[in-house]
């Protein structure tokens, strides 16, 4: 791929990019699609600019029972949480919508799954075949034949999580030490390991995804929930079944996991994951120098606040695709609101840059 | 290793099914069962929580270790029946009106219950109003008020400003915590403490009540 050095002019949008039910957005006059340099890095090659946000869309489809109970719904057709968010998930476990938190919660005191020892007699699995994903996918034609972003499709509620809405969080927490429990929370992930590949399979099929996006929650804001120890023992083996399924289909894998979890990235690791995105808490500095050749990693320059002056923002922005740059990094969350779009801006300008040169 | 040292490796290690069997030789050999809470018990959960503030062990395993607390509370209880009320006072605590999490909240109960106070836990979605109702028993020392998102962070300022005009407020602490709450927070709505983590919460509380 030829290093075409990057020329001021494009920032100016000829564009628009795909329409996710909340209006297009304005895309740059990229020398090739966001798509294509995507792919490029995801490949390990060198991409012409660092990944920012807008280069990728993942879609969360009503087929899907979870993203409606989740409140989640990201497809062509618009959704209203308010409205609509809320009730039984894929699993028939009930989730309240809440309008104030902006997320859906199973709500405390009643577990579908009262002992995890016999999960079996409560819990009956989903058939994804007898779901509709031809006339979904048609719904969502536009966004699927799309070639200007990266392409994916995320599914709420991984191992844990699923885990967590079966039988409350504390004995989620418990079930993955405790002796007497951990046989059946391995039966349960075991099915699991079999069955979300079914979905991603249905995904890659009828959406034609080029990555999926697991959502799965493994730390608090101070610390991961589990040691590396427990995530290698229960977690791990079949986390790397689906992975494993997923990369034989060809599509990347990224685990979406909130949390201070630095600590469990070489479990993600070992897992095969691709990338993971985590939360601005996470030291990325130091995950990039120690891990960059093994995973991908999002990062932000997560210190811009609202009342940075547009300079001051100019400024991190460069400072961090000057540290950045050497490493496997798509750029993640960042903090600001109000400067969103810039950082956007400045985050492809000074990569471009940096990758290319730029144009006299 | 001595029997009270038995205990408390036991609790440490969340053995559940070990700890009422070791508790009940111990009154067997006619230790104090006051001893046997605090130095085997009690003791054993502060470096529970020490181990957990660094990171050293996690979340389930400070909740096996309380589970396995409990059960030899469960084998002591006749026996500290004849000492009196051996609690060190009662601490009311809950999640805000509009936020169903609990995992914090769990653990702040399980840690202060596990220092020695008694524990009413109000549960998720929790009013203003049940909160001050709450602290209204003369026996309430700390009132614990959690919250989980930057969106439930006004129920908490509301809770907080309702508890701080009770008529018995100055019977009471109130201490704050949650995912985005900050010192400056609990600062500017009146809370008495602030503390990151459930062992911390556990710390401040006895340190309010016993000094």
């Amino acid at each position: 791929m030829e290093r075409i050095p990057f020329r001021k002019e494009e920032l100016i949008s000829k564009r628009e990019g795909p329409n996710m039910g909340r209006g297009a957005f304005p895309l740059f006059d990229t020398p090739i699609s966001p798509r294509e340099n995507y792919l490029m890095f995801l490949r390990g090659e060198e991409p012409l600019w660092m990944p920012i946000a807008r280069d990728s869309i993942s879609v969360t489809p009503a087929i899907v029972r979870d993203n409606i109970a989740r409140g989640f719904v990201f497809e062509a057709t618009p959704f209203d949480p308010n409205k609509d968010g809320g009730g039984p998930d894929m699993f028939n476990v009930d989730w309240e919508w809440v309008p104030q938190v902006g997320g859906s919660m199973v709500r405390p005191g009643a577990p579908k799954v009262e002992d995890i020892t016999e999960w079996e007699d409560v819990i009956e699995f989903p058939d994804p075949d007898s779901w509709d994903w031809a006339a979904s996918a048609e719904k969502n034609r536009a966004l699927i034949e799309q070639k200007d972003v990266l392409f994916g499709a995320t599914i709420l509620n991984g191992l844990f999580e699923r885990l967590i809405s079966f039988c409350e969080m504390s004995p989620a927490l418990v079930s993955m030490i405790d002796e007497d429990e951990q046989e059946a929370v391995h039966r349960l992930f075991d099915r699991l390991a079999d069955f979300y590949p079914k979905i991603i399979r249905k995904y890659k099929e009828y959406f034609n995804i080029d990555i999926l996006t697991f959502h799965d929650d493994w730390g608090s804001q101070r610390a991961p929930f589990f040691s590396l120890d427990t995530v290698r023992e229960m977690l791990v083996p079949y986390l790397k079944r689906i992975v494993d399924a997923t990369h034989e289909l060809g599509v990347y894998f990224e685990l979406h996991s909130c949390g201070k979890n630095e600590l469990l990235v070489p479990a993600m690791i070992e897992a095969g994951v691709d990338m993971w995105n985590g939360q601005p808490m996470n030291d990325k500095r130091m995950l990039a120098e120690k891990y960059g050749d093994k995973i991908i990693l999002g990062a932000a320059p997560v210190e811009i606040t609202d009342d940075y002056t547009d300079e001051q923002v100019r400024q991190s922005c460069r400072e961090f695709v000057e540290f950045f740059n050497k490493y496997r990094v798509y750029g993640g969350y960042a903090s600001s609101p109000k400067h969103n779009a810039k950082i956007r801006e400045y985050m492809y300008e000074f990569s471009r840059i940096a990758k290319c040169g730029e144009a006299k | 290793m001595s029997k009270l040292e038995e205990i408390a490796s036991a609790v440490e290690r969340g053995k559940a099914k070990l700890v009422p069997g070791l508790v009940e030789e111990a009154l067997g050999e006619g230790i104090d069962p006051l001893e046997i809470l605090n130095k085997g018990m009690i003791d054993a959960m502060s470096v529970v929580g020490e181990k957990f503030k660094n990171n050293e062990i996690f979340v389930p395993e400070m909740l096996v270790a309380a589970r396995a607390m409990k059960k030899g509370v469960e084998v002591l209880k006749p026996s500290l029946a004849s000492v009196g009320d051996v609690s060190i006072g009662k601490a009311v605590i809950g999640t805000v009106q509009g936020d169903l999490h609990d995992i914090g909240k769990n653990l702040v109960c399980l840690m202060i219950e596990s220092a020695g106070f008694e524990v009413e836990d109000l549960g998720v979605d929790v009013p203003a109003e049940r909160f001050v109702e709450a602290a209204a028993d003369p026996a309430v020392k700390i009132v614990g008020v959690s919250a989980l998102l930057t969106t439930t962070m006004p129920a908490m300022k509301n809770t907080v400003a309702a508890l701080n005009a009770a008529p018995n407020r100055a019977d009471f602490k109130v201490m704050v915590g949650g995912a985005p709450i900050t010192q400056e927070f609990a600062d500017e709505i009146g809370a008495d403490a602030y503390t990151t983590d459930a062992a911390s919460a556990a710390s401040v509380a006895k340190a309010f009540v016993v000094g």
